[in-house]
């Protein structure tokens, strides 16, 4: 498996388009929308604003590694390097986790990157940092998972890249990252709790601020790790149709 | 010995296998024919085990059960260098780093790819990346090497390296089963043979054995008033080349008809030749000429 993961990483890391996705264009995003919704705003009111983008766009910005993930293992599938794999003693089951793994260090330092970013910046507070650092392996784990099952379930690199659209900008739209929920109507205030990005961004936001009630830390985590596990459970449930896609 | 036992596989209703049974010896260079859909990646990837779920069994006696695959695709990772996809299938196959670090040397030698180790795959040529396709599969001294169609879309230069390389393992006693379309590859390579059409043996044994009891010899005549027309009772005549073949089971005494009537005639043929019956031919005459999809 670590043979998997190693191949994985290194494959990902001379990767420039995944880098220009996961810290080129988000780092983009931060300062060119701080940048508008800031000006002619004195230090106290650009605050808050800057607290809700910095760990909006992060939480954003994670839902893209899901077109990485769907793009290499239908490659794998495509050029029969799963039914190459296969043939060899390594376990089925490890080659699906060796393939998840690497993501989740990916996704884990995007997180640490983006988020040192705004304090090093625009020196956001970093204040309950036990918590930060939770939500963002949560965080991880939640859009990690998700992203396995969407590798798993599609079968073209487009409708990855489509669902994975529909995902991270729906739920960016409806979880509050772009603007904040409260100014949204109650419908979709309603709605927002259903979506992973609105639980990610309050948390992240409240845990920056050093607002976040152990109660409230407990629920969000809870939620977003729920999100992982559904996804983590439909990818193994479909990993078997997957192989027989792949194998034959 | 590898013993394929009664192996049936169907995906839904269609049947790919059908009661397939074959036995391999060990240090046999075993080939594999049949057109397109005839069931032999299936069977290849059962031996391999790839596709699991399957009826019937795959036994390997006095063999350490250890395979190596080169599927019908380049399946390597193209991003990365040869060097690279040694050591991540190496890995895969447990060999230690020590170990790994010697053979990888020795394969990237044997494959001819040393000085291009630490090029990224996507730079090499269709027949490198073949030539790597091996390599992959060799990296743990398998006492079983299964090929799909290793040769499909290279240069000669390329296929002649191919063919050196399962030369060698011919020497070193590796059982080999090679299946390609190229039947002359077949011919040049293997001992025995198996004709696998719908999902079904349809021939099997040793090459030379098929050829005898399925191929017809023929002789090939060019040139102005050569054929004596009591030669048209011997066997079929076909036009070809500017000539015409004649095949016949008798084509020693065909050629002696032919040389006395154009003595005869004072002429002389251009071109005269014993045909020896090919694997193609016996490949046609077994599974029809129509195209398949």
């Amino acid at each position: 498996m670590k043979a998997i993961m190693k191949l994985e990483l290194k494959k990902n890391m001379q990767d420039r388009g995944m880098i220009f996705w996961t810290l080129v264009l988000p780092l983009l995003f931060t300062v060119l929308f701080i940048s508008v919704f800031t000006s002619g705003l004195n230090e106290a009111e650009s605050r808050p604003v800057i607290l809700t983008i910095v760990p909006g766009y992060t939480v954003m910005f994670v839902f893209f590694i899901m077109i990485t993930m769907t793009e290499s293992l239908i490659k794998d599938q495509n050029n029969g390097l799963v039914a190459r794999i296969a043939s060899t003693p390594l376990s089925r089951n490890l080659y699906l986790l060796g393939k998840w793994i690497p993501y989740m260090y990916i996704v884990f330092i995007q997180i640490v990157i983006l988020l040192l970013f705004g304090k090093l910046v625009y020196n956001v507070p970093l204040e309950q940092l036990f918590n930060i650092i939770v939500l963002a392996l949560v965080l991880t784990f939640m859009v990690t998972g998700v992203g396995l099952a969407l590798a798993i379930l599609v079968k073209t690199t487009n409708m990855g890249i489509a669902l994975t659209q529909v995902l991270a900008l729906g739920g960016a739209v409806l979880g509050g990252l772009w603007m904040p929920v409260d100014m949204m109507p109650d419908f979709i205030q309603t709605i927002s709790r259903f979506t992973p990005q609105y639980w990610g961004h309050q948390g992240l936001q409240a845990a920056m601020a050093g607002t976040l009630e152990i109660g409230d830390f407990l629920k969000t985590s809870s939620i977003l790790l729920g999100f992982g596990i559904v996804g983590f459970i439909l990818a193994v449930v479909r990993y078997p149709n997957f192989l027989k896609r792949t194998t034959g | 010995m590898l013993k394929v036992d009664h192996i049936t596989k169907a995906y839904g209703k269609k049947t790919a296998l059908a009661n397939v049974s074959l036995e391999i010896p060990p240090g046999n260079c075993f080939g594999l024919v049949g057109p397109n859909g005839a069931g032999k990646s299936t069977l290849l990837k059962i031996i391999a085990k790839v596709i699991r779920d399957y009826q019937g069994k795959v036994r390997q006696a006095d063999m350490d059960r250890t395979i190596g695959y080169v599927p019908q695709e380049i399946a390597l990772e193209e991003t990365v260098t040869a060097q690279d996809n040694l050591l991540f299938f190496g890995k895969l196959y447990g060999l230690s780093r020590e170990a790994l670090r010697l053979r990888i040397a020795e394969v990237l030698e044997e494959i001819g790819l040393t000085e291009r180790a630490k090029d990224k795959v996507v730079t090499f040529s269709g027949g490198m990346k073949r030539r790597l396709n091996i390599g992959c599969a060799l990296l743990h001294q398998p006492d079983l090497i299964i090929m799909d169609e290793p040769t499909v879309g290279i240069d000669p230069q390329s296929r002649q390296y191919i063919f050196q390389m399962i030369e060698q393992l011919k020497q070193k006693g590796t059982t080999i089963i090679y299946a390609s379309h190229y039947m002359e590859e077949i011919e040049r390579i293997c001992d025995e043979a198996v004709f696998l059409d719908h999902g079904e043996v349809i021939e099997s044994g040793e090459i030379s054995a098929i050829l005898q009891k399925h191929g017809t010899p023929s002789i090939f005549v060019r040139g102005e008033d050569c054929l004596p027309e009591e030669i048209e009772k011997l066997g079929d005549i076909q036009e070809k080349e500017e000539g015409y073949l004649l095949i016949t089971s008798a084509p020693l005494h065909a050629m002696e008809l032919i040389v006395g009537y154009c003595k005869q005639n004072g002429t002389y043929p251009e071109r005269l030749e014993l045909a020896k019956p090919r694997l193609e031919d016996v490949f046609f005459s077994l599974t029809g000429n129509l195209l398949r999809e």
